[in-house]
């Protein structure tokens, strides 16, 4: 009896001190949401456990049964980490604006300008040397996106247009300019894409032999992990970066203390497109050689979603795009290991979000249930 | 070809005003609402399985048809519950529950459809078939020239939504509801203060948005094509919050934006197909209405002024 209430009070603790907080509530989120989805999927009359073996095995979490020659869990793992840069690179981007309080629903768009430029100038060079091309490609992105980014930031301060009517109206002008552009241009008469770009500027090395393997080396992967932590730093230790904080907390009283709102403004933007710019690149021209055209990825929108999952913060944001990451990639296999819809997983990221949605109150909620025991006891 | 600029720019315009009007009840309320996109899907998708229960049991009358839209109506409604839930009871951040809404919407919607399609009409399919709703065209008035397109080959639901755009007018500027409903958007304090709960307001604000929402995605169902399918995310929702926030937040400069955007998207069609042009030219056509509305916010937008108090959550304590 004692032993159980002390339990209980280590749970709550956990819960309820602010100083876990940032990571037990997360976790709770996560686990209330895997609760939902496998009762979900009982009802659908599937094991939940079989799928969600099946979701980490097809994300190479874990070991399938069988692989193909030169296949294994590395591969697949090594093709998550592949698919989750561009995210990572996509929730930096929404994560810095939301910093400001601006709002940068235009990620997909400025990702797709970056990629196509990238695509048309240094993705069909096919002569140049691949030292000299993947760089270029990155930096191209960067400054495309950072340009595309920094419109929306100069349509805010300017002619004080909301930054959301800004970048859907922009989504839809790049979604439709490129598509010309790639129709007329650059078409692959057969897969109805615009034509595979050149290995040389590929920011993923394809079928790298690598022990008994073949597998994808995102190349950008570690770059991104490096920006996370830099941004972490500038975000939270430098005063450029509380001045931003503090336009987002309340930006009359920032501009009241001294601080020029405006050119902090256009300087997120300028940020957050170049890190949507990083992720146009290496999704456009790294998980994927070719752009679709007429179509926004939807990492742009997913990506606002994990950025609040893991808080905003980024380095929270590695382990959510992560995570929501591996729900994506896994999601194939799930289907044929398991039986179970693939459409699962995507509701699955759903209901995480949902809870997480959720984690505020929920931190009140429990720091004021610890209160109240602590007051009791 | 003006008949047809006009006849098609009106059956997007009032499904999309439609939707806007549910955003501005929410927004003028003080949430701030980006789930409209969700909304409308899931009102769409509820009005599309009425509709596939009923097509399945009964021969197709002409009544079920009017019947969907209540049905997406309650659909859009009961999905904004959750909705409000989040952000009002839950006190969660707006934007973010927004986005999080949209996300489940098209997650929930196309894992329902999938599973009620194999399980009840065992069919592996993610569309429900809908059926056509009955277009009409006023007799003498169709043949007036230049106007008479405003009066031809228009979707019932047309004069539904105009109709429901005169309610909600009435209902937001001249009765009481409607004035406590803006004052919570402006100054929740003093409103509170008058004794009337913010939260429940709020709360009710959210329901009617996901109620209009739901009628307008199930309009769009209709017009886009004769099912439900996940082409009903095609980012209306997202067009609705731009008409609304360019016309300031208000029902009739809503209704022009929509108007314009309407006819400037039919125009872009009708000039492309005029001028025999290939069809991936269109893609530069189909730009039109979206530049010509960032061009006119560029001029308009100066005195564009939000709710004061949007996105803010209520709190009693604070002054």
């Amino acid at each position: 009896m004692n032993n159980n209430l002390k339990n209980k009070n280590f749970l709550l603790r956990l819960l309820g001190d602010p100083k876990y907080q940032f990571i037990s509530i997360p976790i709770f989120a996560i686990i209330c949401s895997l609760i939902v989805s496998a009762i979900i999927i009982l009802i659908v009359g599937q094991n939940p456990l079989t799928a969600y073996k099946g979701l980490m095995q097809g994300a190479g979490i874990l070991a399938k049964d069988k692989y193909a020659s030169f296949q294994g869990q590395p591969t697949d793992f090594m093709e998550t980490l592949d698919k989750m840069t561009p995210m990572l690179f996509a929730a930096l981007a929404v994560a810095i604006a939301l910093r400001a309080g601006l709002f940068n629903i235009g990620v997909s768009g400025q990702m797709l300008i970056a990629g196509f430029v990238a695509t048309i100038t240094i993705g069909y060079s096919r002569q140049m040397s691949p030292f000299l091309a993947k760089p270029l490609v990155a930096l191209i992105g960067m400054i495309i996106g950072a340009l595309a980014g920094g419109l929306i930031g100069f349509f805010k301060i300017k002619f004080n247009i909301n930054e959301v009517v800004s970048s859907i109206m922009l989504n839809y002008i790049y979604q439709y300019v490129f598509s010309y552009f790639i129709n007329t241009k650059y078409i692959d008469p057969v897969t109805r894409q615009s034509r595979n770009i050149g290995a040389n500027a590929r920011l993923t090395l394809m079928q790298m032999e690598i022990g008994s393997y073949k597998m994808r080396i995102p190349i950008f992967f570690l770059v991104a992990i490096i920006v996370a932590i830099i941004l972490y730093f500038f975000m939270n230790r430098t005063s450029q970066g509380l001045e931003i904080s503090s336009i987002g907390f309340n930006s009359d009283a920032a501009q009241y203390a001294g601080i020029d709102v405006n050119r902090r403004l256009l300087h997120v933007m300028l940020i957050s497109g170049a890190l949507a710019g990083l992720a146009g690149v290496t999704y456009y021209l790294g998980y994927q050689p070719s752009i679709l055209p007429k179509s926004l990825s939807s990492i742009g929108f997913d990506s606002i979603a994990v950025s609040l999952l893991g808080n905003n913060n980024p380095i929270g944001i590695i382990f959510s795009s992560f995570l929501i990451t591996v729900i994506d990639r896994g999601a194939t296999y799930m289907r044929s290991a398991a039986g179970v819809e693939q459409e699962i997983a995507a509701l699955m990221s759903g209901i995480i979000l949902l809870f997480s949605a959720m984690g505020v109150y929920m931190r009140q909620k429990f720091a004021a249930l610890l209160g109240k025991n602590r007051m009791r006891g | 070809m003006l008949n047809n600029i006009i006849i098609d720019g009106l059956s997007f315009a009032l499904p999309l005003l439609i939707i806007a009007i549910g955003g501005i009840y929410s927004e003028r309320s003080g949430i701030t609402n980006l789930a409209l996109e969700g909304l409308l899907g899931f009102g769409a998708f509820c009005g599309g399985l009425f509709m596939a229960f009923l097509s399945s049991s009964f021969t197709a009358a002409q009544v079920p048809v009017y019947l969907s839209l209540i049905v997406a109506a309650l659909g859009g409604a009961l999905y904004a519950s959750l909705f409000a839930v989040l952000c009002v009871v839950f006190k969660a951040n707006q934007v973010i529950s927004g986005v999080v809404i949209n996300i489940l919407s098209v997650a929930l919607t196309g894992f329902l459809t999938r599973q009620i399609n194999q399980n009840f009409f065992n069919q592996p399919s993610d569309k429900f078939q809908i059926g056509v709703f009955p277009r009409v065209s006023v007799p003498f008035l169709k043949d007036i020239p230049v106007l008479g397109g405003f009066f031809s080959n228009f979707y019932v639901f047309e004069v539904i939504i105009l109709l429901l755009l005169a309610i909600t007018w009435y209902l937001l500027y001249k009765t009481r509801f409607g004035m406590h409903l803006r004052a919570c958007g402006d100054n929740p304090q003093s409103v509170d203060a008058a004794g009337i709960e913010v939260n429940q307001v709020r709360f009710k604000a959210v329901l009617i948005s996901g109620a209009l929402s739901g009628i307008g995605g199930m309009c769009f169902a209709y017009s886009i094509s004769a099912n439900f399918s996940p082409t009903v995310y095609m980012g209306a929702g997202f067009l609705a919050i731009a008409a609304l926030i360019f016309g300031n937040w208000r029902i009739m400069p809503t209704f022009v934006a929509c108007l314009i955007f309407g006819f400037a998207r039919s125009a872009g069609n009708e000039i492309g197909k005029a001028m025999k042009l290939s069809s991936s030219f269109f893609d530069l056509t189909m730009t039109l209405p979206y530049v010509l509305t960032l061009l006119l916010l560029i001029f308009f937008s100066d005195t564009n002024k939000a709710p004061r108090a949007l996105g803010e959550i209520y709190d009693k304590g604070k002054r």
